[in-house]
């Protein structure tokens, strides 16, 4: 359930066009009679009275093929049939395999509006990769028991300890992932920070320091300790109330983290306490720690630094990430965060990015069956991030055995990221969401990003109750680990009857 | 500490236009208000240098699908779409992308690094389905490219032992076999194709240059190449010995193909290079149905490096394609476990090619059991070949490369080769492998998607089902 702090307000797209899916055509054969434009509810078609041509249509507002139903279906009306409906090519150079060209437009309209769109014609729920989440399927219940949707409840606590440091309830199980200081804008930055305080969850700093406008928001930021340290004060530890150790990135594991020099301007270069315009490596691993033993020294020293706060551990997922959690445990961590080979990155090399670890959905299986194993499953949480791109991926990451989930990529489609990949290259970010560049970082204010984020944190959260409630559940706790909800593609009955008759 | 192996990458570009993969079209409706220069950061949009009234076609050449233009168009004039001829180029093997991907590598060297997760499938075939794994809290190395440690690449090729045998008075009676170090595990081959003298001579060079060696048809290897005779494998048959006799004298390496015959005759063959030279002898073997029981049978006969070629998709070569038709990746497990299982696998070298068309290949075909892998395709395309897949294979060289001069080809190939060495790091810094050698067969350090969808979702949803059946 959404907090009061949250207010859906419509907030349109900040440029003139959207990337159409579909492409209507006006031939030769138009007379101008103005049929469409009166007929298209959705304003496709324009006629300016004293111009002798209609205006070409609007691409980008057409539904698709999905209107041919509809009496007010302008192919069909046009008494000359000069219109005609076809696919746009241009739709095919959106998105890819795993955030689909639905799946973006479908975020875009989540963003704008504050709700899953009404359009029957994108699948926005599920990818095209062919695998893990995008095999998963729900299996709902025909009679589940009657639930209200104001009785369902989307909180979960993330202190499971019962150590006495602070009980932190996050209202809906979802927080913002680590984006530095230099990897986004200020504004970014700050509109993720001010949705965490209004949906009452978080956003995390990522490794390069706490910029003073995060203040106002510090209840709701996670600092991040990462290996190169950089940012790291003992105020800004003080400060939070989670601090997240950051082993390694599910983008690219095993690799550490690199800004490239021209990245590294005067600002970015004060927070993170470097010499500017130089090359700034976070190694990998942290050289401090040699082992297990000096992986609970690391959190023992961060307790003693804020005895308050809640501790965090990201890791992404080798094959022995079961054991790592596990270790976490022990070393007295709140949180292990697991992070998948396929998450978000702002820049990460294309051969880490596709073969090293393993996607999220297994090391989820994996970690929450051996936390069970252990006996200790109750007193962690578990988040997993790295390719939870819907509401319906959350669930079913949930499902696995998470807790909640990390996003990130999701935040900033929502701030009208196309994916393009180009947050490293040159002057950074064409859409300014991932740029330092004092031109492009200025394309937006924090105001429009914050509406779009609560918008998009809102329709995410309308889903995931509409999911409950078709289980007939009252809490989202009520789903961990339910795998018995999910069905495989390829272990369905139907694939097995397929296979060997 | 050995010293440390370097390649020096060096902007190579080349003049001659490769593929792109976006198009756009500035349609008629266009006001030519300029609106789309100011927004692309890319300068994709300029006005016309001899009426700047008017705006010139697109260069989408430089485009990086920012739609930026195309949203903030106020005519809704331009219009974006994927590039016929990116559509067309490569196949299910040789993807478009992969393509541009080598493509740039050759021009500079660099590792590919972008923005964003990744974009592709879940998980595929072949080398597709499998992951490398990496070590999370500790590791013995570091940093990966950027190492303070040293990571070695090298790899030795020749028969070893697997023991030393001394005699009653302790004095080794075992003769160590000589062995060729490559500080890469990558070898080039010359391909199957028609090749202009430079890029010929700068196969050769960028082969010498970063210390491999090219296979090549003995009856290519004209004088002028005879300064680079320690970085050329003649390969012949066995009854072109006596005719080749020059080139073998100076080789370290020869190589002979496979044939029935020659497992009877091999121990013959061997004499008969020997008595010319010291060079090695590589037996190359067609990667068809059993060629686990002849690779075993060769080794079993005194076979010192092996090659196993499969076809330039990474396919088995006898058999229809289906689902029966092996890949590189399972060809090699065969063959290595079917070696490990005879006990031999040590005394012998693998090659393996066919389909290493990307960085990634290298080490995952070495984990599979390979000690080394060879290449011909990528380098090709560093010079600007296109492939085609369909209807059959294809490999277009670019009208205008025989001008190129061999400087820059050699250089482009090295670049390429720089580029995957930097990747081949990080994947070793990652997994906590600093020694190639190490790779060979080295199964716990990859994941393979058969195993962990069923150790993981198997187990959960056949259990599922089962509960469901009862």
């Amino acid at each position: 359930m959404k907090p009061p702090t949250v207010v859906v307000k419509r907030m349109p797209s900040r440029f003139k066009h959207q990337v159409p899916k579909y492409k209507v055509t006006r031939s030769d054969a138009c007379i101008n009679c103005g049929t469409c434009a009166k007929t298209c509810p959705y304003g496709v078609h324009e006629r300016v009275e004293g111009q002798n041509r209609a205006k070409p249509p609007i691409d980008y507002k057409c539904i698709g093929f999905a209107c041919q139903g509809n009496d007010f279906y302008c192919v069909g009306k046009c008494p000359r049939q000069a219109l005609s409906l076809s696919l746009n090519p241009m739709y095919a150079t959106l998105g890819d395999f795993r955030w689909t060209a639905d799946m973006i437009t479908g975020t875009w309209i989540m963003a704008e509006t504050g709700y899953p769109p009404q359009r029957t014609d994108l699948e926005y729920n599920v990818g095209n990769s062919g695998g893990g989440f995008d095999k998963l399927r729900f299996k709902f219940p025909s009679n589940p028991p009657q639930v209200d949707k104001s009785e369902i409840s989307t909180a979960i606590p993330l202190n499971r300890r019962n150590d006495g440091r602070a009980n932190i309830v996050i209202s809906t199980p979802v927080y913002g992932g680590g984006m530095s200081f230099g990897s986004v804008s200020l504004p970014t930055m700050i509109s993720k920070a001010r949705n965490a305080t209004k949906w009452n969850t978080f956003t995390c700093t990522g490794e390069g320091g706490y910029p003073e406008m995060l203040r106002p928001y510090d209840d709701h930021v996670i600092t991040q300790i990462a290996t190169g340290l950089f940012g790291v004060r003992e105020e800004t530890v003080q400060r939070v109330k989670i601090i997240e150790f950051k082993y390694a990135q599910g983008a690219k594991p095993g690799l550490g983290g690199h800004l490239l020099a021209e990245k590294n301007t005067e600002s970015v270069a004060r927070m993170r306490e470097a010499v500017k315009g130089t090359s700034l490596f976070s190694p990998f691993p942290f050289h401090s720690v040699y082992s297990i033993e000096d992986h609970k020294k690391h959190i023992d020293w961060i307790k003693e630094m804020n005895p308050n706060a809640i501790v965090s551990v990201k890791v992404s997922t080798p094959n022995d990430v079961d054991m790592v959690a596990v270790g976490s445990y022990y070393a007295g961590a709140h949180i292990i965060h697991i992070d998948g080979g396929y998450g978000g990155t702002g820049a990460a090399p294309d051969i880490a990015k596709k073969n090293i670890a393993m996607p999220i959905e297994y090391a989820i299986t994996k970690v929450h069956g051996f936390l069970k194993e252990e006996g200790v499953r109750g007193a962690m949480t578990l988040i997993a991030s790295g390719g939870i791109r819907t509401a319906h991926d959350l669930a079913k990451a949930i499902c696995l055995g998470a807790d909640g989930a990390v996003i990130g990529t999701a935040e900033l489609v929502s701030l009208e990221c196309v994916r393009c990949g180009n947050c490293e290259s040159g002057r950074g970010c064409a859409r300014g969401i991932a740029s330092t560049d004092s031109e492009l970082a200025d394309l937006f204010d924090e105001d429009w990003a914050t509406q779009r984020l609560v918008n998009m944190y809102h329709a995410w959260n309308v889903q995931l109750v509409d999911i409950l409630q078709k289980f007939g559940m009252r809490s989202v706790k009520e789903l961990v680990g339910r795998t018995d909800l999910l069905e495989h593609i390829d272990y369905s009955y139907e694939t097995e009857l397929a296979h060997h008759g | 500490m050995p010293k440390k192996y370097h390649i020096h990458p060096k902007a190579a570009p080349l003049d001659l236009r490769y593929v792109f993969k976006f198009k756009i079209v500035r349609g008629e409706n266009c006001i030519n208000c300029g609106k789309c220069t100011k927004v692309c950061i890319y300068e994709a949009h300029k006005r016309r240098k001899d009426d700047p009234r008017r705006m010139a076609d697109p260069n989408t050449v430089v485009c990086r699908n920012c739609f930026r233009c195309i949203q903030e168009c106020p005519r809704g004039a331009l219009e974006k779409s994927l590039d016929k001829d990116f559509a067309n180029i490569g196949g299910a093997f040789w993807k478009p992308d992969m393509l541009i991907s080598l493509w740039k590598q050759a021009e500079d060297g660099k590792v590919p690094v972008s923005g964003a997760g990744y974009r592709g499938p879940f998980t595929g075939t072949g080398f597709d389905s499998m992951w490398t794994d990496m070590s999370e809290i500790v590791r013995p190395t570091r940093d990966g490219i950027h190492g303070r440690e040293y990571i070695s690449t090298s790899v030795d090729l020749g028969r070893r032992f697997n023991h030393l045998v001394f005699d009653a008075e302790g004095r080794l009676v075992s003769k160590v076999p000589d062995t060729v170090d490559l500080p890469i595990p990558i070898l080039f081959e010359s391909p199957t194709a028609d090749l202009s003298a430079n890029v010929r001579e700068g196969l050769v060079k960028a082969a010498a240059e970063i210390g491999t060696c090219i296979i090549m048809p003995a009856a290519d290897i004209t004088p002028e190449f005879a300064e680079y005779s320690d970085s050329i494998i003649p390969c012949l048959a066995p009854v072109e010995i006596d005719t080749h006799r020059a080139v073998i004298e100076k080789a370290r390496l020869v190589a002979i193909n496979h044939s029935d015959a020659l497992m009877s005759d091999l121990p013959h063959v061997r004499e008969e290079i020997r008595r010319i030279s010291h060079a090695l002898t590589i037996i190359r073997v067609s990667a068809e149905k059993d060629v686990e029981e002849t690779v075993a049978r060769l080794a079993h006969s005194g076979a010192e490096i092996i090659h196993i070629v499969a076809d330039y998709c990474g396919r088995e070569l006898s058999g229809a394609a289906g689902p029966d038709q092996r890949l590189l990746k399972d060809i090699i497990r065969a063959v290595h476990l079917r070696l490990v299982e005879d006990r031999i696998r040590d005394e012998v070298t693998l090659i393996a090619s066919g389909g290493i068309a990307m960085a990634e290949h290298v080490p995952k075909a070495m984990l599979c059991g390979a000690d080394l892998t060879a290449i011909d395709i990528p380098l090709m395309i560093a010079v600007g070949a296109r492939l085609y897949e369909e209807p059959e294979r294809q490999l277009i060289f670019p009208e205008g490369l025989g001008r190129i001069p061999v400087p820059i080809v050699t250089q482009r190939m090295v670049n390429l080769m720089g580029a995957w060495h930097s990747q081949i790091l990080e994947v070793m810094g990652a997994m906590g492998i600093r020694e190639a050698r190490r790779l060979r067969g080295e199964s716990g350090r990859a994941i393979f998607f058969e195993e962990v969808d069923r150790d993981t979702f198997g187990k959960l949803f056949k259990k599922n089902r089962e509960a469901v059946r009862k």
